[in-house]
This record gives structure tokens, sequence and C-alpha cells, in this order.
């Protein structure tokens, strides 16, 4: 088995390491640098609980959420990544995870870290989402607790917030 | 100013550690030497004899430690559930706990039956070499109903259940074989009092196998450590039986047992009892001192964990002109799976769950279940309860469009109320808060302008409105033991640290325990810290099941606070040299002779100088009083206090594609008192749409060999975040319980049953047919319009 000497930067911080060829993103940052934020829960990309941001350059807002099981880490060399616990400043909470403590948008917590990944993506993309267009915009990322209504309410408390602040 | 949090709208305790993903599941640990487990599984065949495993290829994978096969682990069988643990010896013997699961199998009776397992370096060196095992199988007819079950000259499953009847009401508990009562009047059962009704309504239903999906895969570490103990940290919900059942197969002491539980990625009745935890156990002792770690692979966790029972279930009920209820008689024949995993439970449940609704003059349903070569089934999210708002709630409102009656007014005159019996023969209810449901729910749902509007329809879709009722319980004392034991440390700066081994899946159960320790104390919630789910520290537990942890675990919490505080006043009183019932305590914990405010203690100092208990060096004497307060309760519970609950919902039925479209669901609870409404309203959200997966999409399929044909998130088709209406939840507070703790009744459960008998209505109600399957698929409606030959246009 090959092994790709990769530098990855995940919530500002550099990790220069050597990987197999055939892992994922996902068993890089769990079993390798330990980072076990992002979730295992399907292993296919059909839950999206290990949604994580990666830049790139082609996406208006210069990044975009990729599932960490469906992308292979060799081919993310000089990437920058960013989970859950990078999305505030200073492992503080951005506004969508705030809104989701506000309003009890959270359960059992496992779909939670990809899902303020998710959430977040969606309002830098599109800061006047309507509701059908934060519903749609979540249908990759699966929770089995809430049946969704808190999370949207969460997600338009945030929406809220963060026009607030532009204004 | 009252600090009282009970009832308030805060953000949850676990919040923080949720949100950034720090908060560490079972699958997120890391130990030093830690070793990988897997459990290799017979994927090919659902029923076969293991003639041969091969381990030498296997063992050549580098990193690979161990190979384990059946003759490599306990042979003491056992089973995952916890029956024993909650009943009676002599009711066991009754209900039937078969105690013949084994670690690893040499007969394997479902697809995901557990073979052999390797222990590795790494979790792929572990799957590598879990491919390589070679396993020779001698393949077996496959069983896959119950008539094919019960049919002579069948595969016997155990020697203890003759004919494969896994379960059926037992003569001894129940006469006839039946559950319910008798007419008061003629002493007819059922449906012997036919011959006295205008109207009888039946239907023969099926009921699906629906899985829980809770997002974190089964997952444990185990260690076998080098003073002999064995540690589990596992995804259970139910942490201290697991403890006695690992105890028992390991034949250890329970202190040299510990089990801890991890932060719980949602349970739903899955992790009820024990699932890998036998396996990861048996990995640790195989290579003692170094910690094992067994996690589920998707697939893994669909194909070997229980699901809800499916089955057959037909009823049939009987009412006089007037609407006046005359009997329902009723059975649900399940499939029970590979195993006795839940005896009968469900099934009885189900049966439980009609006692408890409506004033028939009689009642009488009977139950059963087969073995078949399935995942077993076990407890999920309702308990029987599901299957019956489908079938009950469905048949009562097709009586009702018979009758000419007002389905909304039938309900509020014929559901029992305060004095009658509950689930449970010889339980009453102690409070009801239905009738404000369903006021509250048909206005915020505008059901007669609804009902008006949709009265006349054209067109190819179509809409609908339906209702369904529920009761259900909190907690499931008297029939099963309700225990929780609390532990209140009373630390030197007057902090607290509650003990207690409560399950918190989610659903914001250490929230609410938090909170009614705040409120018994008077004082702030940062004040209290519980720590739970550690065998070693925490008193039994029955664990989260049956809506259980605010009812029954809640006044554990509440009384050991009581013991705390009424210490603290002692001890004030003695110092103060005051009467206990003349001090108060304000909520910055100053204890002062009521209308003397001179006269008073810090309670700060009370704490400290019971730690550091000093004599003065001056005058001699010690200063305070010396011990460090605890409060301790060991709680049983002493009712079940059911809850109800009314739900309406409205569909649109494309008839061109057979798609159902949930529109508005308002789904009103009869909570008493809600500790904490967020959570409450997240159980009932969350709630509604496991409800809307069982009654239009959810069910588990086979192939004729036995093998899932949906073991994953594409083609097991829950419904996202765009399928599932904005569910309107009202928290009915206008009926708090006088048995239970602050009034509130359960939530966790009862979120399930409106959805599936309401939304089940408002199909039938949009395009004028009744669907008896569940789930009712697109299919299922393309199919239903094609036979009734009705046109849409």
């Amino acid at each position: 088995m090959s092994k790709h000497p990769i530098t990855l930067t995940i919530n500002d911080q550099e990790y220069s390491i050597y990987v197999d060829g055939h892992h994922t993103l996902l068993q890089v940052m769990r079993d390798q640098l330990n980072l076990t934020e992002v979730k295992y829960g399907c292993g296919r990309g059909e839950c999206g609980a290990c949604s994580v941001f990666v830049d790139d350059q082609k996406e208006s807002t210069g990044r975009k959420v990729v599932d960490a099981c469906l992308a292979l880490a060799a081919t993310l060399d000089g990437k920058k990544i960013t989970t859950s616990r990078g999305l505030g400043k200073d492992g503080q909470l951005n506004e969508v995870q705030q809104a989701f403590v506000e309003e009890s948008g959270i359960q059992c917590g496992f779909c939670t870290p990809g899902m303020v990944v998710k959430s977040t993506a969606l309002l830098e993309k599109n800061p006047k989402a309507t509701e059908d267009e934060i519903r749609f915009g979540l249908e990759g990322n699966i929770c089995r607790c809430t049946g969704y209504v808190k999370i949207v309410d969460s997600v338009k408390k945030a929406q809220k917030v963060m026009s607030k602040k532009r204004k | 100013m009252s600090t009282s949090v009970v009832g308030k709208r805060i953000p949850k305790i676990d919040s923080k550690e949720k949100v950034l993903g720090t908060a560490e599941y079972a699958g997120d640990m890391r130990m030093k030497g830690m070793l990988y487990g897997k459990v290799v599984r017979c994927m090919e065949y659902a029923h076969a004899r293991v003639k041969s495993i091969d381990f030498k290829e296997a063992l050549k994978v580098p990193g690979v430690v161990k190979c384990l096969g059946p003759d490599d682990v306990t042979q003491k069988g056992y089973n995952t559930t916890i029956m024993k643990l909650l009943v009676p010896e002599e009711f066991c013997e009754v209900f039937g706990e078969i105690a013949e699961m084994y670690v690893f199998n040499k007969h394997v009776k479902y697809q995901g039956d557990a073979v052999c397992g390797v222990i590795a370096e790494t979790e792929e060196a572990a799957e590598r070499a879990a491919a390589k095992i070679k396993i020779k199988y001698e393949p077996l007819p496959v069983v896959m109903t119950a008539e094919e079950s019960k049919k002579p000259g069948t595969f016997q499953f155990t020697k203890l259940k003759p004919g494969n009847l896994a379960g059926e009401f037992d003569e001894r508990v129940f006469p006839g074989k039946a559950y319910g009562w008798p007419d008061a009047e003629t002493g007819k059962m059922g449906d012997d009092l036919a011959d006295e009704c205008d109207l009888i309504v039946e239907g023969n239903f099926q009921v699906p196998k629906q899985k829980q999906c809770q997002m974190e895969n089964h997952a444990y570490v185990a260690l076998y450590d080098d003073r002999d103990k064995l540690h589990c940290w596992t995804s259970t919900q139910m942490p201290k039986p697991v403890q006695v059942l690992l105890a028992e197969l390991f034949e250890l002491p329970m202190s040299r047992m510990r089990v801890i539980q991890t932060v719980v990625g949602g349970g739903f009745g899955v992790r009820l009892g024990m699932i890998g935890e036998p396996h990861a156990c048996a990995m640790a002792m195989a290579v003692p001192g170094r910690p094992v770690k067994v996690e589920f692979l998707r697939e893994e966790d669909w194909l070997a964990s229980e699901t809800r029972f499916p089955g057959k279930y037909d009823m049939k009920m009987g009412f006089k002109k007037d609407g006046t209820p005359v009997f329902v008689e009723a059975n649900f024949c399940a499939e029970k799976g590979g195993y006795y995993t839940h005896g009968n439970g469900p099934v009885f449940c189900a049966a439980a769950f009609v006692h408890g609704m409506y004033k028939w003059r009689s009642m009488r349903q009977r139950g059963q279940s087969y073995f078949t070569n399935v995942v077993p089934t076990g407890a999920y999210r309702g308990y029987g309860n599901p299957q019956t708002s489908f079938v009950q709630e469905q048949l009562i409102e097709e009586a009702c469009y018979k009758l000419g009656l007002d389905p909304v007014e039938w309900r509020k005159k014929w559901h029992k109320s305060v004095g009658d019996e509950t689930w449970l023969k010889g339980v009453t209810y102690a409070s009801d808060g239905l009738d404000d449901c369903i006021d509250q729910a048909t206005k915020a749902f505008k059901w007669y302008e609804k009902k008006k509007k949709y009265a006349k329809q054209k067109g190819k879709k179509r809409r609908g409105i339906g209702m369904a009722v529920m009761n259900h319980t909190s907690g499931a004392w008297p029939m099963l033991l309700e225990h929780t034991v609390c532990t209140a440390k009373l630390n030197e700066d007057c902090t607290v640290e509650l003990m207690a081994s409560i399950s918190d899946l989610g659903t914001g159960g250490h929230t609410a325990m938090t909170q009614m320790a705040a409120d018994t104390l008077g004082w702030p919630m940062e004040d209290i810290h519980l720590k739970s789910g550690d065998s070693d520290i925490c008193g039994f537990d029955i664990g989260a099941h049956a809506s259980r942890t605010v009812y029954c675990a809640g006044p554990a919490i509440i009384e050991a606070c009581e013991s705390v505080k009424k210490q603290l006043l002692e001890r004030a009183a003695q110092l103060l040299e005051a009467r206990v019932e003349d001090l108060e305590m304000n909520s910055k914990k100053v204890i002062s002779v009521k209308g003397n405010p001179n006269k008073s203690i810090d309670a700060r100092d009370i704490t400290k100088q019971g730690v550091y208990n000093f004599f003065d060096p001056v005058s001699g004497k010690q200063i305070g009083i010396p011990g460090q307060i605890q409060g301790y309760s060991s709680f049983l519970a002493n009712h079940c206090s059911p809850p109800f609950g009314a739900c309406l919902s409205e569909v649109e039925v494309d008839t061109e594609t057979g798609q159902v479209n949930v529109l508005e669901l308002v789904n009103a609870h009869d909570i008493g008192r809600a500790i904490h409404p967020p959570s409450v309203e997240g159980q009932l959200e969350g709630g509604a749409q496991q409800g809307l997966g069982f009654v239009v999409s959810e069910d588990i399929y086979y192939d004729e060999k036995g093998l899932c044909l949906n073991n994953d998130f594409t083609d097991y088709k829950m419904p996202g975040p765009a399928d599932m209406p904005q569910a309107k939840i009202l928290l009915v507070e206008s009926a708090p319980d006088p048995i239970a703790p602050m009034g509130a009744k359960s939530c966790g459960e009862s979120a399930l049953m409106g959805p599936i008998g309401s939304v089940a209505n408002a199909i039938a109600d949009a395009i004028g047919i009744r669907f008896y399957e569940a789930p009712i698929t697109p299919e299922r409606i393309l199919k239903g319009i094609k036979e009734s030959g009705k046109i849409f246009q």
C-alpha cells in the first residue's frame, strides 16, 4: 500500500502526514488525527454526519461541503478543512451553532456537527434562503431525533442574527 | 425573585459539547494500546449451520492479534433482553426468558448472526482478516412468515417453544389467553356481543418491520484489566441491567464488572438491553490488559440489532346506532425473528393500549408471535402502541363515518378518563387532559373549516384530514420494575454532585433532572452536576425504557435533594438555636430565621465546616458540625400516570403517482407539566417523523432467501427535512397528574402514535379508500386506486 505525503490545514492547524491512497478523509481525521467530531454514520454519503468544509475557489464562498466518508484524503493535499469545532473563532460557537443551542435544535447530537456545517454553508451561500430552500438544502443530512422542526427553527434564527449583523 | 427553572426554555446542559462535536460517543473513544475487534457475521444465509471455520489465511494478515471461533469464547447462553430483571421470577417463567443466544454461533438463525471474531491492531487489519476467514455453511430452509413457522414439520427454533410459538397470552395470567374485560351485564367477551350491535367494522391489517435508525451505530470498548476487572464502555440505554447480564455471562461478581454508558447517539428502544456488549467483552477477555473496540458498520447495525414487531393485526368492533361502543375483539400475530428477544412483550402491549383507550362494554384481544429467520424483534419506541394506532384509530374513524357521527365528538365522549382502568388491569387513571388536547388541536388545526373545505374536491391531487388519539404510560409500573437510586453529595462549597445512572439518549433527560434538582434545592442549575452511567459510582436504575425518566427517575433526584436540604436545615437549626420549621433558605444559600434576617448562616459555611472540621485553637471548641452531607433515595414508582394525546393531520395524495404529502400535523399532548418544554416538544416533533415513516414509507424488505434488501438509508426511506411538515406541538398542562413528580407525565414514546393513525385516516379521507397495510406506500396507493375503480379528475 502506497503512502502519500499530504498537508491538510484543519481548523487552522497544519497537519503534514502520510496517508494510504485508499483512506478517506473520514478515516484519516478520525483514526489518524483523532478528530472525532467528524462522525461515521453510514460511510457511503447517505447521512451527512461527516459533513466538513473543504476550500474550493470555484465556489462563490470559497469553500464547499464534502462528505468526508466519500473523499479520498490523498486527493486533498494542501486543502483547508473546517469542522464543527472550527466554525467559530477560538473554539467559540458561530451564529448557527449558537442558534442550535438556543432553539434546542440538538437531541442526541450525533448528526449535529455535520448539520451545523451544512447549515452554515447553506446560509453562507444563500443568506435569504426560504424555509423550503433550507429544508431541501438539508436533505443530505439525516436526523432521527428532531423531525427537523427545531433544526429548521435554528437555521432560521441564525439567518436573522446574521442578517442583523450585516446591516 | 424566583430562581425556578422548571418549565423554562433554557438551553440543554449538553448543548455546547454536541454542537462543537466534542461530546465523546463510544465510537470516538481512543485508549492507549487499544485493539479493534470485528464481529464476523453470516451475510450469505438467513438460516444455516456452520460446517467449518478456517482462520489460516486471516491469521497471516499483518496486525492480526487473534481470531476467535464459537468454541473460543464463553459457552454460556444469554438473552439480550432484560426481562428477568423487570419481573418477579415466577412471572419470568410465564413470559419466559430463553437464554439461547451465544456470542458466536454454529447455527445461524438470521442474516447477520455472529459466527466468529477477529482482533487486530487496526480496524482495517481486522476487516481485511475478517474477509479472509473461510466459513463453510450448510444452508437450511428459511422460514419468513408466521404461517410458515407454525406449519407442522417446520424446523423448531427452540425446544422450549413447541410449534415455534414464541409467545402467546399465557393462560395462567390471561384467562382464555386473552386480555380485556367481560361485559358487566352479560359476562360475554368481545365479539360474543356481536348480536347486540347495529354496526360491525373490521379489518385485517399488516404492520411493518420498522427500524429505529438511531444515527450513532452501536459501539463498545471493553477492557479486562490487570486486577481481573472487566470494563465495558457502551452506547446502551440500560447500563445497570447490562452490568448484571454481563457479570452473569462472564461469571464475574458485579464488583468486577463495570459498565460505563458513553454519550448515546439515539436509542428509540434499540439499545434496550445488550447488543454487541457480549462480543466486545468476549474479545477483551481474550487479550487481557488491552482495550478492544468494536464499532458496528451501518449495514451491520441494521442487520444485527432488533426491530419493531411486524405482523398481522386483525380487529373487529361493534357499535350501537347512536355510536355506543359495544365491543372490540382483536388478534395480533407477530413475526418474532430468530431469537426470543422481548418475548411477546410488544404483542401484549398492543393489546394493553387498546385496553387503556375507550369505554367498550367488553374488550378481548389475543396475541401470538412466531419465530422466523429474520433479525429478532424487540423494543422500538411505542412498544406495540404504534401498531395499535394504525389499526384501532382507522376502525374508529370508519365506524364514525358509517354511523354519520363526528369522530372528534365520538372520541371525546367515549375515551377513558379518571377512575377508569388504564392500559393495565387494576390501575386507574389519576388525571386526564384528553378533552383539552382534542379541543386545542381541533382549534389550532381548523378541523371543521377544513372538513367543510375538502368535502367537495376535484382534480388528480386530493386533500384529506384525519384524527387519532392515544394513551401511553409513564414507566411500566406495576407490570415491570421501576427503580432508580440517586445519591446527592454536597461538596465543601455547597454545590451538588448527583450520582444516578440516568440515560439521556438525546431526550433532554439530564437537563430535566438537573432542573428538578435545582428547583427542589432552590439553587442555580450551575451548582448541580449530574454524574451518570458509571456502574462503579451509580446505584441501581433500570435504564431508559417505557418513557420513564422524568416520571420514575425524577422522584429519586427530588428525594435525594430534599434529604440534602433537610440535613442542611437541621444543622442550621442547631447552630442558630432555632427550630427547623422556622428556617428558610434563599437562592443565595443563606439560611435565616423567618422574619429575622439577622439571625442567619451561610449554608456554604455549614458544608465547609462539615468537611474541614477543625477545633478553634483559642477556644478549643469544635467549629461547626462534622460530616460531609449526602442525600440518598432509592425510589420505586407507585403508578404509571398514563398521558393522553390527540393528533390531527392533513395530507395531499397525488392519485397519479401515489405520493402522499403530509401538509400539516398538530399534536396535542397531555404532558401534565413540561419540565423542559423544548425537550418535550422535541420528543413529539421527532416522534412525528418516526410515526410518519411507519405509516408512509418505512419497512424492511427481504428476498425469498431471507436476505435483507434495504439495509441502508437510500433504500430504507425515512422522511427527510423536505418531507416533514413543520409539526405544531401543543403542550397541554391543564391536567397535572397528582401522583407524578411536579405533575409531569411522560412524552418520550407518545409522539409516534397520533401521527400514524391520523395520517392513515387522512389518506382514507382524501381518496375514499382505506389501507390496511402499513406503510401506505405509493405502490399500495396506486394499487388501491386501481382496485377501487375510482377515477380522479
